[in-house]
C-alpha cells in the first residue's frame, strides 16, 4: 500500500466519523429507510436480539430478529457503546478497502492464466479503487445506517482478497461465513473456486477435482463449526429457520428495493410455494451459466454473480448494489466497451432520488400508494440489471477481441 | 486507430447531437405550450365528489335565528378583549368553553426564527362524540388574529357558538374539536405538531386529545359585524401540498348550490370563467405551491395527511354570520359521514375555477418536460465529441473541432505518448468537472445556513454582499480553472460540467416535480438560459447575451419577482424563508440554495471562461 491508498482510507474513515458525530441523529434516520435496512440485515432488529439473548430469552422470540447468533455473540461482547459500533463498522469498511487494494495490486482483473487484457495499462490504480469504495454514497450510507450486511460485504471482499493470492484456507473460512451470515454469498463459492484454482501457482497445482474436493471438505467442516457454535450460542436450532428460513421463504414483506415483496403481496397464498422456489431457482440458475460463460476469468464471474444476486436475491439492499458496484471498478479497463455507461449511471441517478421521493408520497404523504414505490425499483432493479449485461458484454467482446483481433471495431450483436 | 463502440452512434454523431438538440427544444416548448392548454374545456374538467359518503348539502342546516344573537354577543366578548395579551384571551376563552360543557386545553408555545421570537397560547375544546367511540375528530379552527394581522371577531364568534350549537346534537360520530389559535403561523403549527407529539422544546403537549383528525376547517371573518359578499377558499399546505380534492368540491357545492354563496378561489374576485381568468387563477395558485409556504391556519395540517381548507369572508355584501354557520354545519355533517380517511378524490389538482380542475395525469407532464429537456442536453453534452480531451483526432467530428484538436496533437507532441495495445480512443476527464459540480453543490449549504440563522435586521445587507460574492465567484472559480489547467483539457472541463450539472438538475427536478410540481415547473423556467448558455471563447458577444440572461433568470432575480409580486422587501421574503424553514419546515429555501443556486453557478462558470480564455488566449 502506497501513501495514496492510505491518504485514501484516511479521508474514507475521516467522512464516516465527521458524520457519526456531526449527525448524531442520521444513523437512527437512515437505519429506518427500507433501501438500506432490510429484516435480515437490520440495525433495529438486531439491538432487539441483543436485549433478548443478553436477557436470556432466546432472541428468535417474536420474530423480529433474524440474523445469525455469532453476531449476536461479537456484540454482546462489545461494550454497549454507540462509539464502539460505530467504530466497528468504520473499521470493516477500511478492512474492505484493503482487500480491494490487495485484490486491485494483485493484477488478477487484468491477467489471468487464460486471458490477458489488452488494456491492462489502462487500469486504475489500487487507491482509486479504493476510493471508489469508500467514497459510494451507497457504500458511506450503509456504513452510517449500520445494518449487518456492512459486515458480510467485508467478509465477502476478504475472501475475494485471499482468493485472488492463491490462500485456498482464509479463502473459504471467509465465504463460509458470510454465507453463513446472509446465506445468498453461497452462490459466490464455485467462482470462489475456480479463482483460487487459477490464482495458485502453476508447480504445485493439483488438478482441478482433487482440488475441489478438498476444498468442499475445508467448507462443510467449516460450515459446522459455525452451526455448532450457533447452537451453543443459542442453545437450540430455532435459529436456522429463523435466519435461512426468512431468507429462503419470505415471511416478512417489509418493502425493500427488491422485487419480491410486492409480488408476494399480490400473490394468491395458493401459488406463494411454487413461486417461491421458482425466484430462488431463478438465483441458482446464473451460477453454471456464467461460470462456464466467464471461465477464463473467474473474478469477473463471481463479481456478476455479485450483482445479480443484488437484484434478485429476497431482502436486497443499496448495500448490496454498493458492493457490486466498487467490485465492478476493478474492470475499468473494460468500460470505454461498455455502450450505455452515462445512460445507465444517469439512471441509477435518477431512481435513487425518485425511490425516497416516491417512499415519501406513499408512506408520509398518504398521497401516493404502494404502486408508486415498487415501480421506482422495478426501475433501479432493470437498470442495475443493465449494468451487469452491459459490463458482461464489455467483458466478453474483450476477450473476443483477444482471440480475433481482426474484429476490433465492428459491429458485433449480442443474442 | 481508436476503437469505437458503438459504432452507428459515433459514425451519425451530428446527426445524434442535432436530433437531441432539437428533441430538448421541442420538449421545452410542448412543456410550456401544454400548460398555457390546460385552462381550456378539452383539457380540464369539471369537479365533481368522488367519495359518495360525504352527501354534500343533503341535510338542512338549522343554525340561525337566536343562535345568530349568541354569535353577536360572542362578537361583543371577543371586541372587548381585542388587545388582551394571549393568556388573557386563553383563559376568557377556556370560561366560555366550559361553561358550554367542554372539555377544555391549553398550549402555550413559543418559536424562534430570524432573529424573532413567536409566542402565544392556544386554546381548545373536544366535543365527545355522543355516537362516537374518540378514534376520530373534525376540526374547526379560528385564529384570534388572522394571516393578515386582523382581530378575527367573526370567526371566533363564530366558533364560540358552534361550539355551544353542536354540543346540543346527537348525530355526532366524530370527536369535534374547537381550536382557537393565537395566530394564524405559528399557533395551529404548534397545536398539530403536539397534538402529535412531534413538538419542540418551547412548546407545551396537550392535556386533552381525541382520535385521528380527518379533517379541518378554518373560519377567517374579521372585522366588527360587517356582512360579507362571497366565501374564499384558501386551500394551499406547506410544500405545495394540497388537501384531498374532495374538501374544496364540498366547500364549494354547500355554498354555492345549498346556501348561494359565491365562491372565489386564489383571491380572484371577479372569476367570469373565462381562459383568461382560469389561467390567472392557475397561476397564482402555482405560484403559492411553488413558494410552499402557510397561506392560512390550515396549512399547517396539510403535511400531516389531514384535509384541511380555510373558509375565509370576503368583501361587502349581504350574507351574515348565519350564512356562514350554516356552511360550516353543513359541512361538518359532510366531514361527520366519512366513513374513511380522504382519499377518494385527487391529491394532485390544480384548480382554475371553483368547479374546474385539471388532475396530475394531465399536468405532469409539462414540467415533466422540463427537467427532460435538461437531462436531453445534458445527453447531448456527453455525446458531444467536444467532451472528449484526447491528443488524437476525432475522424467523425465536426470541422472546427478538427482543427482545434490538431493544434492540441502539436502542442502535445513533446510528451511521450504511452504505447498501449489498444488505446481506447481520446477519453472524458472526469475528475475536474465531477469536482466543480460536487464543490459547488456543497457550497450550497452555506447560504441555506446563513439565511436561516441571521438576524432580521442584517438580513438585508448579507443578502446584498451574497449577491456580489454570487456574481463574483464563477468568475473567480473561472480564472481559477483557466490559469492552472492544461489548454486542452479547458473546454472539455466546462463542457462536462455543465453536462453533470444539466444531469442533476433535470433528475432533482423531475423528483421534485412529483413532490411540489410547481416550484419544480418555475424553476425549470428559469433554469432554461442553463441548457443554451456554452463557453464560447470565440464569440465574446454571445458570451455577454449569455451572462446577461443569466443574471436575469438568477435564484435572486427571481426573489426580487416575488419581493415585487408582494411589494415586499427581500428581507421579510427572507425573513419568511427562515420563519417558515424553522416553524413549518418549509423545503423551498433547501431547494434553492442546494439544487438551484449551484446549478446557476455552474452555468455562470461556464460562460465567464469565455471572457476569461479569450482574455488568456488560452481559447484555441
Amino acid at each position: 500500500m502506497d501513501r495514496k491508498c492510505l491518504l485514501v482510507i484516511g479521508a474514507g474513515i475521516l467522512i464516516r466519523l465527521v458524520l457519526f458525530t456531526a449527525f448524531p441523529s442520521l444513523p437512527t434516520i437512515l437505519a429506518q429507510r427500507v433501501e438500506i435496512s432490510t429484516p435480515v440485515t437490520s440495525y433495529k432488529r438486531l439491538q432487539e436480539g441483543i436485549y433478548l439473548f443478553t436477557h436470556g430469552v432466546s432472541p428468535y422470540d417474536g420474530g423480529v430478529f433474524h440474523q445469525a447468533p455469532l453476531l449476536l455473540s461479537l456484540f454482546s461482547i462489545l461494550p454497549p457503546s454507540t462509539i464502539v459500533t460505530n467504530l466497528l463498522y468504520v473499521l470493516a469498511d477500511v478492512f474492505s478497502a484493503i482487500s480491494l487494494i490487495q485484490i486491485a495490486s494483485s493484477g488478477v482483473p487484468t491477467v489471468t492464466p487464460h486471458h490477458v487484457s489488452p488494456r491492462k495499462a489502462n487500469t486504475w490504480p489500487p487507491w482509486a479503487i479504493a476510493a471508489a469504495f469508500l467514497f459510494n454514497p451507497f457504500t458511506i450510507a450503509t456504513c452510517i445506517a449500520r445494518p449487518t450486511i456492512v459486515f458480510t460485504n467485508t467478509i465477502i471482499l476478504h475472501a475475494v482478497a485471499a482468493a485472488v493470492n492463491g490462500r485456498r484456507g482464509p479463502a473459504f473460512v471467509s465465504m463460509a461465513m458470510a454465507s453463513y451470515l446472509s446465506l445468498y454469498p453461497v452462490l459466490l463459492l464455485p467462482p470462489l473456486l475456480f479463482l483460487t484454482y487459477d490464482s495458485l501457482k502453476a508447480n504445485s497445482k493439483p488438478s482441478i477435482q482433487a482440488f475441489s474436493a478438498v476444498t468442499m471438505i475445508i467448507l462443510s467442516v467449516v460450515l459446522m463449526i459455525y452451526f455448532k457454535l450457533s447452537h451453543l450460542i443459542t442453545g437450540s436450532w430455532e435459529f436456522v429457520a429463523s435466519t435461512y428460513g426468512v431468507h429462503l421463504l419470505l415471511p416478512d414483506l417489509t418493502p425493500n428495493v427488491g422485487l419480491w415483496w410486492y409480488f408476494f403481496i399480490e400473490m394468491f397464498d395458493s401459488f406463494r410455494a411454487f413461486f417461491l422456489c421458482l425466484f430462488q431457482l431463478h438465483l441458482l440458475i446464473y451460477v453454471p451459466s456464467v461460470c462456464l460463460r466467464l471461465r477464463k476469468q473467474p473474478l469477473f464471474a463471481l463479481i456478476t454473480l455479485v450483482g445479480i444476486s443484488s437484484i434478485f436475491k429476497s431482502y436486497p439492499a443499496i448495500g448490496d448494489t454498493g458492493l457490486y458496484l466498487s467490485l465492478l471498478m476493478l474492470y475499468n479497463h473494460t468500460f470505454p466497451l461498455m455502450r450505455y455507461t452515462f445512460f445507465l449511471a444517469a439512471a441509477i441517478l435518477y431512481a435513487t432520488f425518485l425511490g425516497p421521493a416516491f417512499y415519501y408520497l406513499w408512506v408520509y404523504a398518504g398521497s401516493g400508494n404502494a404502486n408508486f414505490f415498487y415501480a421506482i425499483t422495478l426501475v433501479w432493479s432493470i437498470f442495475n440489471a443493465l449494468i451487469v449485461a452491459d459490463a458482461v458484454y464489455a467483458v466478453l467482446r474483450e476477450e473476443h477481441e483477444t482471440e480475433r483481433p481482426e474484429l476490433i471495431g465492428k459491429d458485433v450483436v449480442q443474442i | 486507430m481508436a476503437l469505437r463502440v458503438p459504432v452507428n452512434l459515433r459514425k451519425n454523431l451530428s446527426v445524434v447531437l442535432y436530433a437531441f438538440q432539437g428533441l430538448s427544444i421541442v420538449a421545452v416548448i410542448v412543456g410550456l405550450a401544454s400548460l398555457l392548454l390546460l385552462p381550456l374545456d378539452e383539457y380540464s374538467r369539471r369537479t365533481y365528489i368522488s367519495e359518495n359518503a360525504l352527501l354534500p348539502g343533503q341535510v338542512h342546516a338549522y343554525f340561525g335565528g337566536s343562535e345568530q344573537n349568541i354569535v353577536r354577543a360572542f362578537r361583543r366578548e371577543v371586541d372587548l378583549l381585542g388587545n388582551s395579551t394571549s393568556d388573557v384571551v386563553a383563559e376568557r376563552m377556556a370560561e366560555i368553553f366550559r361553561s358550554a360543557g367542554l372539555k377544555v386545553g391549553k398550549q402555550r408555545y413559543s418559536y424562534k426564527a430570524a432573529g424573532g421570537e413567536y409566542t402565544g397560547e392556544n386554546v381548545y375544546a373536544v366535543l365527545h362524540a355522543p355516537r362516537g367511540d374518540a378514534t376520530e375528530a373534525i376540526v374547526l379552527c379560528a385564529p384570534w388574529r388572522n394571516i393578515d394581522h386582523l382581530l378575527n371577531e367573526g370567526g371566533v364568534a363564530l366558533t364560540l357558538a358552534l361550539s355551544r350549537y353542536f354540543k346540543r346534537w346527537s348525530l355526532w360520530s366524530k370527536d369535534i374539536i374547537f381550536l382557537i389559535s393565537s395566530d394564524a403561523r405559528a399557533g395551529p403549527q404548534a397545536w398539530v405538531d403536539a397534538y402529535h407529539d412531534l413538538h419542540g422544546e418551547n412548546i407545551q403537549s396537550l392535556s386533552v386529545k381525541s382520535g385521528a383528525i380527518q379533517g379541518v376547517v378554518v373560519v377567517d371573518y374579521p372585522g366588527a359585524y360587517h356582512r360579507f359578499e362571497s366565501l374564499h377558499i384558501i386551500y394551499d399546505g406547506i410544500n405545495g401540498q394540497l388537501p384531498n380534492l374532495d374538501l374544496i368540491n364540498t366547500a364549494v357545492q354547500i355554498s354555492r348550490d345549498q346556501m348561494g354563496l359565491r365562491t372565489d378561489l386564489q383571491e380572484m374576485w371577479n372569476h367570469d370563467d373565462s381562459y383568461r381568468h382560469r389561467l390567472r387563477t392557475m397561476l397564482r395558485g402555482m405560484v403559492n405551491q411553488a413558494l410552499g409556504h402557510s397561506t392560512g391556519p390550515h396549512s399547517s395540517f396539510i403535511p400531516y395527511h389531514i384535509d384541511a381548507i380555510t373558509l375565509a369572508a370576503h368583501g361587502n355584501g349581504w350574507h351574515d354570520e348565519g350564512s356562514l354557520g350554516r356552511t360550516v354545519e353543513s359541512l361538518f355533517r359532510s366531514l361527520n359521514n366519512l366513513l374513511e380517511h380522504f382519499h377518494q378524490s385527487f391529491f394532485f389538482y390544480l384548480l382554475m375555477a371553483p368547479k374546474r380542475f385539471v388532475s396530475i395525469g394531465t399536468y405532469l407532464p409539462s414540467a415533466m418536460l422540463l427537467a427532460v429537456g435538461l437531462t436531453l442536453t445534458a445527453i447531448r453534452l456527453w455525446v458531444d465529441p467536444r467532451s472528449r480531451s484526447g491528443e488524437e483526432k476525432v475522424e467523425n467530428a465536426e470541422k472546427s473541432e478538427k482543427s482545434e484538436k490538431d493544434e492540441k496533437a502539436k502542442e502535445d507532441d513533446k510528451k511521450p505518448v504511452e504505447v498501449v495495445a489498444i488505446d481506447s480512443g481520446p477519453k472524458r476527464e472526469l475528475f475536474l468537472p465531477m469536482s466543480i459540480v460536487i464543490g459547488v453543490h456543497f457550497c450550497g449549504v452555506i447560504p441555506f445556513a446563513v439565511f436561516n440563522s441571521i438576524d432580521y435586521k442584517s438580513m438585508a445587507s448579507v443578502f446584498y454582499i451574497f449577491i456580489a460574492t454570487s456574481v463574483i465567484l464563477p468568475t473567480l472559480i473561472s480564472i481559477l480553472i483557466t490559469l492552472t489547467a492544461s489548454p486542452h483539457r479547458l473546454l472539455p472541463a466546462f463542457h462536462l460540467s455543465r453536462c453533470f450539472s444539466l444531469l442533476f438538475l433535470g433528475m432533482f427536478l423531475s423528483t421534485l416535480a412529483t413532490l411540489n410540481f410547481s416550484l419544480s415547473f418555475l424553476i425549470g423556467l428559469f433554469s432554461l438560459p442553463l441548457t443554451f448558455a456554452r463557453t464560447t471563447p470565440k464569440s465574446i458577444p454571445l458570451a455577454l447575451v449569455n451572462s446577461i440572461l443569466l443574471q436575469l433568470t438568477s435564484p435572486f432575480a427571481a426573489l426580487f419577482a416575488v419581493a415585487g409580486y408582494w411589494g415586499l422587501g427581500v428581507e421579510d421574503i427572507l425573513k419568511e424563508a427562515s420563519f417558515g424553514w424553522w416553524v413549518w419546515g418549509m423545503w423551498t429555501p433547501v431547494v434553492v440554495w442546494c439544487v438551484w443556486w449551484p446549478a446557476w453557478v455552474v452555468g455562470r462558470i461556464s460562460v465567464d471562461s469565455s471572457f476569461v480564455m479569450a482574455v488568456t488566449g488560452k481559447s484555441s
